[in-house]
C-alpha cells in the first residue's frame, strides 16, 4: 500500500514541485492551498505525513499545525514544516509551534527525500 | 553728623575706624560712625578748651583733675569699639562713663541740686541710639543707680564742700548744655533712621529691578498653595495681570492633568520643608482673549522652597517661595527628540521587516527554481519523460523571471526610498506617453481576453512631469489590471483634468480588494490574497513603486475597490510639477462618500 503525504502550499509552483518530487518516488499526495480546508482533507484522507508551508491565506500553517495537534485522532500525523521562513529563530518558533520537523526553502531535494523517509520509510509500506 | 560730609578728611579718618565685621553692612557701619564720630571730636574739643579753662581758674582742683581725666573715656570707648566691633558694648561702657563723669560733678557741686544732674537723663537717651533693649536698661541703672548714689549722699550729709560759683549760672549752664547734647543724640537718632530707610529702600529697590527684570518669576504661597505674591515677569510669562494670578488664579491655569503635582510640591515644601521642584504646563493669556482652539500652555519648571527652613520645627503652615521658569523651549526639544527616536526605531523596525519580507519572496520562486532543476539534473532516477523535462525547463524559466521582476522592483523602490531615484521634470503632452503605455499592454490584454480602452480628451494641455515615471505608472496599473481581471473583463483608461491637476485613471471589471486590505494597499510586497480563488503572480512591489513616483511628483494616490467588483486607481498629478500643492494633504483611509462609477465600497488614499 502507498503512503499518503499531504501538502498543505499556496503557491501553485511550489505545489507542483513537491507533488512531483513525492510522485517519482512513489509517494500518493493530496493537496491543498487553504489551510482551513486542510483539517478536514486529513480527516477524509488520514495522510501519513503533512508538509506545512507556513505563509497560507486566512490562517497561517502553524494555526493549522495547532489544530491537527489538538485533534485526537490527527495528532499523530507527523508534520514537517516547508517554508521560505528561513530567518534567525524561524526554526525554533515553528517547531515550538507542534512541527515534527522543518526544512527551509529553497529545499535540497535529497534531504527532502531523506525527511520524508526518515518518518515514512519508503514508498512501499516498510517500518521506517 | 553732616560735618561728616563736609569734612571729608575727618571722614574717611572715621570709616577707617570703623571695625571690618560692620563694614560690610551698611546701616551697621553708619551705626558704628554714628558712636565714634561725636565722641572722638566732643572729647577733642573738650580736651582742647581745657588749657583756656586753666588759664582762667588758676591751679584746679583735684576733683577737677579727675573731671578733666574723665574727658579721656569716649576717646578709649569709641578705640574700644574700632578694635573690637562690640557696638552693645561700646554704648554701655559709653553710658557708664557719661554717668560716672556726671556723678563725679554732681558730687562736687551739690549733689542732686547741682547743675549737673540733669545730664543723667542724657543717659538713657543716649543710649536709645544703640537700638538695644539692653544697652538702654543698662544706662537706665546708671542714672537711676547714681541718682539713689547722689541721694544717699545727700541725706547722709558727706557731699564734700560744694564750689562756690553762681548758682543761677551754673543751673542754666547745665541745662543747655544738656539740652544741646539731647539735641545732638536726636539728630544722630534721626540721621540713623535716614540712613537705615535709605538702606532699605535702595535694597528693595534693588530687588525691585531684579523681580522685574528677570524672566524667571518669583511667587510666594500661603498654606494650601494660594498665591500672596507674585513678581511682575509673570505678566509676561503668562500674559495675565499679576491681579489675575494672585490666590486660586495660578492654579486655575495650570493644566488639569498637572495640578496634583504641582499641589504635592507645594505641599511637600510646606509641610516636610524640604526643596521641591516640579514641571507643569500653565494657561497662558486672559480668559477673554482666548478662544477655546487657541489655548496655550507654556511649560513652567517650578523650584519651591520654604520660607525659613531653619525653624522646621512648626510644620503645617510654612510659607514657600517659588522660582518660575520657562522650560517649554526645552520641552519642545525633548519632544522632537522623542519623536525622532521613535522614527528612528519604526524605520529600524520596518528594515527588518523589509529584510524579512524579502528574504521570504526570494525564496519562494528560488525553491522552484533549485528543485526543478535538481530533478532535471537526476532525470533517469526521476524517470522524467521528454515532455516533463520541457515543463520543468519552463517552470525555472518563469520563476528565474519572475524573481528578475522582484530584484528589480526592489531596487526601484531602494531608490526611492533612499531618494535617489531622480525625476527629471519636462513638459510634455500625457496623451502620447499614455497611448504608448497602453499599446505596449494591449498585447498581454488581449491575451488574457480583457478588452482595453482609452479616453483622453483632445487638446489635453502638457504636463510638467518625468516622462519615464508617468510611462512606469501607467504599467504598473495596467500590468496590475490585467493581472487581476478575469477574462471577457474590460479596462478602462482614461485622463482627465481637475483644475490644476491631471487625473490618471484605470478601472477594471476584475477580483477587486476587500476592505480589510485597502489600507495595506501600495506597502511594498503586500499583495491581497485572502479569499482570492486564483493564484495571483507578482511580488506586491507594483503598486508601491506606483506610490513612490507620485509621491515624488507631489501627486496623490486613491484607490477605490469592492470586493468582486472591481478596482479603480487615480492619480492625480501636478500640472505644472510643483509639488505640494496637494488638494488633501493628508493620508485619509476612509469609506468612499461617492464610489461612481464602480460601486466601490471603500476607498484609500495616499498622499505625498
Amino acid at each position: 500500500m502507498h503512503k499518503t503525504v499531504m501538502i498543505v502550499e499556496d503557491n501553485e509552483l511550489n505545489m507542483k514541485l513537491f507533488h512531483d518530487l513525492l510522485e517519482a518516488h512513489g509517494y500518493q499526495t493530496v493537496g491543498t492551498r487553504n489551510g482551513i480546508e486542510a483539517l478536514d482533507l486529513a480527516r477524509k484522507h488520514r495522510p501519513d505525513l503533512i508538509l506545512m508551508d507556513i505563509q497560507l491565506p486566512e490562517v497561517s500553517g502553524l494555526e493549522v499545525t495547532k489544530w491537527l495537534k489538538d485533534d485526537a485522532e490527527l495528532k499523530s500525523i507527523p508534520v514537517v514544516a516547508v517554508t521560505a521562513f528561513a530567518m534567525k529563530g524561524d526554526e525554533e518558533r515553528i517547531r515550538e509551534g507542534g512541527c515534527e520537523a522543518y526544512l527551509s526553502k529553497p529545499i535540497s531535494v535529497g534531504k527532502f527525500i531523506e525527511t520524508i523517509r526518515h518518518f515514512l520509510g519508503s514508498a512501499e509500506g516498510e517500518p521506517p | 553728623m553732616g560735618n561728616l560730609n563736609i569734612f571729608a578728611p575727618v571722614r574717611d579718618y572715621i570709616d577707617a575706624l570703623v571695625h571690618p565685621t560692620a563694614r560690610h553692612d551698611a546701616l551697621a557701619a553708619a551705626r558704628h560712625r554714628a558712636f565714634i564720630a561725636p565722641r572722638l571730636l566732643g572729647s577733642f574739643a573738650a580736651l582742647a578748651a581745657v588749657p583756656v579753662y586753666l588759664t582762667m581758674r588758676g591751679i584746679p582742683s583735684a576733683m577737677e583733675m579727675v573731671i578733666v581725666a574723665w574727658l579721656v573715656a569716649p576717646i578709649l570707648v569709641a578705640y574700644f569699639l574700632s578694635r573690637t566691633g562690640h557696638y552693645e558694648g561700646a554704648h554701655m561702657l559709653s553710658s557708664f562713663a557719661l554717668t560716672g563723669l556726671v556723678t563725679a560733678v554732681a558730687v562736687t557741686t551739690g549733689g542732686l541740686a547741682s547743675f549737673a544732674a540733669i545730664w543723667l537723663v542724657i543717659v538713657p537717651l543716649e543710649a536709645a541710639l544703640s537700638a538695644s533693649r539692653r544697652v538702654v536698661a543698662m544706662a537706665a541703672l546708671f542714672a537711676l543707680g547714681a541718682t539713689a548714689l547722689l541721694l544717699g549722699l545727700g541725706i547722709a550729709h558727706i557731699l564734700p564742700e560744694t564750689i562756690a560759683i553762681d548758682g543761677q549760672k551754673l543751673a542754666a549752664l547745665g541745662i543747655v548744655s544738656a539740652a544741646l547734647y539731647a539735641t545732638g543724640v536726636a539728630l544722630g537718632g534721626e540721621a540713623l533712621a535716614r540712613t537705615s530707610f535709605w538702606l532699605r529702600y535702595a535694597e528693595d529697590d534693588g530687588y525691585q529691578s531684579l523681580a522685574q527684570h528677570m524672566t524667571d518669576v518669583i511667587t510666594r504661597h500661603g498654606p494650601h498653595g494660594a498665591v500672596l505674591s507674585v513678581s511682575p515677569a509673570a505678566e509676561s510669562l503668562f500674559h495675565a495681570r499679576v491681579h489675575d494670578l494672585m490666590g486660586h488664579g495660578l492654579f486655575d491655569r495650570v493644566h488639569v492633568a498637572d495640578r496634583p503635582a504641582y499641589l504635592k510640591a507645594l505641599a511637600d515644601a510646606s509641610v516636610d520643608g524640604t526643596d521641591k521642584a516640579v514641571e507643569f504646563r500653565v494657561r497662558c493669556g486672559t480668559a477673554n482673549n482666548t478662544r477655546p482652539g487657541e489655548v496655550g500652555f507654556v511649560w513652567i519648571e517650578m523650584r519651591c522652597r520654604p520660607i525659613d527652613a531653619a525653624t522646621a520645627a512648626e510644620a503645617g503652615s510654612r510659607e514657600v517661595v517659588a522660582v518660575l521658569r520657562d522650560i517649554s523651549e526645552r520641552k519642545a526639544q525633548d519632544d522632537l527628540l522623542a519623536e525622532a527616536r521613535m522614527q528612528s526605531e519604526r524605520a529600524s523596525e520596518a528594515k527588518s521587516r523589509f529584510v524579512a519580507t524579502m528574504s521570504h519572496e526570494l525564496r519562494t520562486p528560488l525553491n522552484v527554481i533549485i528543485g526543478f532543476s535538481e530533478m532535471l539534473t537526476n532525470e533517469k532516477a526521476m524517470m522524467l519523460d521528454e515532455a516533463r523535462r520541457e515543463e520543468y525547463a519552463q517552470l525555472i524559466n518563469e520563476s528565474g523571471h519572475h524573481l528578475l521582476a522582484i530584484v528589480n522592483g526592489i531596487l526601484d523602490m531602494s531608490k526611492i526610498d533612499a531618494g535617489s531615484f531622480e525625476i527629471t521634470r519636462e513638459p510634455f503632452a500625457p496623451a502620447k506617453v499614455i497611448a504608448g503605455s497602453c499599446e505596449l499592454m494591449a498585447l498581454k490584454a488581449s491575451q488574457a481576453g480583457i478588452a482595453m480602452e482609452q479616453r483622453i480628451a483632445d487638446g489635453f494641455p502638457d504636463i510638467v512631469a518625468d516622462k519615464r515615471a508617468v510611462h512606469q505608472i501607467m504599467l504598473n496599473l495596467l500590468s496590475n489590471a490585467i493581472k487581476f481581471t478575469e477574462r471577457g473583463g474590460r479596462i478602462a483608461v482614461k485622463v482627465t483634468r481637475e483644475g490644476n491637476w491631471a487625473v490618471l485613471e484605470v478601472q477594471d471589471t476584475g477580483v477587486g480588494i476587500a476592505a480589510a486590505d485597502l489600507p495595506r494597499i501600495g506597502d511594498a510586497f503586500f499583495q491581497a490574497k485572502a479569499s482570492y480563488d486564483r493564484h495571483h503572480e507578482g511580488t506586491g512591489l507594483g503598486l508601491s513603486i506606483v506610490k513612490g513616483l507620485v509621491d515624488l511628483h507631489g501627486g496623490d494616490l486613491d484607490i477605490r475597490s469592492r470586493l468582486g467588483k472591481g478596482t479603480r486607481v487615480i492619480v492625480r498629478l501636478p500640472i505644472n510639477g510643483e509639488r505640494g500643492r496637494t488638494p488633501e494633504p493628508a493620508r485619509s483611509i476612509a469609506p468612499a462618500a461617492n464610489p461612481e462609477p464602480v460601486s466601490a465600497d471603500y476607498q484609500v488614499k495616499k498622499i505625498a
